[in-house]
């Protein structure tokens, strides 16, 4: 009997599995979450392209059939941007993780969400630096243990979604990776958004997060996620004190804005009557 | 039917975790990869709401329905459909 695999070992370059991520890690349930919202938003697989930039969440492309740019750190959503204005029919995803977008490539998370272009980022947050050996990072709640703070972390965390969903992107989530199915239908649904929508997912990493704050299982630090989350509707009306510690999960923005690239055309057809600027010195024609 | 591939699991248990019904539980011997591997206990519990197989890390888990399971690919009529590659 011919064995039976799983559905979306077609979409992944079986060669190269079992993958490199760390047992318990949340990027191979985030990479199906991703396989399983494509299948139901009916998205065209060939026409899709991903672009990652360094980390372990970054290693996602490269497991995948598709057509993929692994760029320099921090810089994902600006090569992602180009590749988008570029080619307007592609449908760009960057997967990206929290020292990726909220650390190094902060402002181009920031402005990219400002001028709305139709992109779909996926933030795989998982607290800390994990492939550089469990350093603080941008997100990492206050009071952890990391490798640079021996001693708890004293700074306050960066609130992804609703940075994002302030500077006026399209559509802004965050799910736990214990939410699965709400994750499934948040993935599909920026998908279908057109203009810049984020999902940001709070993810495990048993190795460097959860061995130093007595985690140190998955199991462990999952049951202690899903003990810490509340949701959206129910923490608007909880006061400071009850939501200090606790992940708050929900749509943060969901609205519809002029997106960039048809901004752009709409530009291009009032100033010069076609569709495309050309500028070029092998043009022939003005 | 559910099948869970020895070769792609890595022993991370969050199967057991995200499974609504506790349909699995851990198995008491290790395997050559040092993995205390699942393996499905309480079938009949099994909704087939497919968490577990978009929670699974590892893409090593399948949760099939048994028409899917047999009628498509029938080149041995003599499997035993409650066979479970993860169960020793």
């Amino acid at each position: 009997m011919a064995e039976k695999n799983s559905k979306y070992l077609s979409y992944m370059r079986e060669e190269r599995l079992p993958h490199i991520f760390c047992p318990g890690c949340s990027n191979g349930s985030v990479m199906s979450a991703f396989l399983e919202a494509m299948e139901k938003a009916e998205m065209d697989f060939d026409n899709i392209a991903m672009v990652s930039g360094i980390g372990c969440s970054s290693r996602i492309p490269g497991y995948i059939k598709c057509d993929s740019l692994h760029t320099t750190h921090g810089r994902a959503l600006t090569f992602a941007t180009g590749l988008k204005i570029a080619n307007k029919g592609l449908d760009v995803v960057v997967f990206s993780g929290d020292g990726d977008a909220a650390s190094i490539g902060g402002n181009h998370l920031i402005h990219a969400a400002r001028r709305n272009l139709d992109l779909t980022v996926i933030c795989i947050n998982n607290n800390i630096y994990g492939m550089t050996g469990g350093q603080v990072s941008p997100t990492s709640p206050k009071g952890i243990v990391a490798t640079t703070a021996p001693y708890g972390n004293y700074d306050t965390p960066f609130n992804l979604a609703e940075v994002v969903a302030a500077a006026g992107a399209s559509y802004s989530a965050r799910w736990t990776i214990t939410e699965m199915e709400n994750l499934v239908l948040s993935i599909k649904a920026a998908l279908k958004t057109p203009g810049f929508s984020f999902v940001e997912v709070v993810s495990l990493c048993p190795t460097y997060f959860g061995r130093k704050n007595k985690l140190r299982t998955p199991t462990a630090m999952a049951a202690v996620m899903r003990a810490n989350t509340v949701f959206k509707s129910a923490a608007d009306r909880m006061s400071e004190k009850e939501l200090k510690d606790k992940i708050v999960v929900g749509e943060f923005a969901n609205k519809h804005r002029d997106e960039l690239s048809d901004v752009l055309e709409k530009f291009s057809v009032e100033n010069s009557g076609d569709k495309t600027v050309v500028n070029s010195a092998y043009e022939t024609e003005f | 039917m559910i099948i869970i591939d020895e070769d792609l699991c890595k022993g991370c248990h969050l199967c057991l975790f995200m499974c609504y019904k506790n349909v699995y539980a851990i198995s008491s011997e290790i395997n050559k990869k040092g993995v205390q591997l699942p393996f499905v206990k309480f079938e009949e519990r099994c909704t087939k709401c497919g968490t577990c197989e978009i929670a699974c890390p590892d893409q090593a888990i399948v949760v099939d329905l048994p028409e899917n399971w047999w009628m498509k690919d029938d080149n041995d009529i003599n499997f035993n459909p409650n066979f479970t590659k993860g169960k020793k």
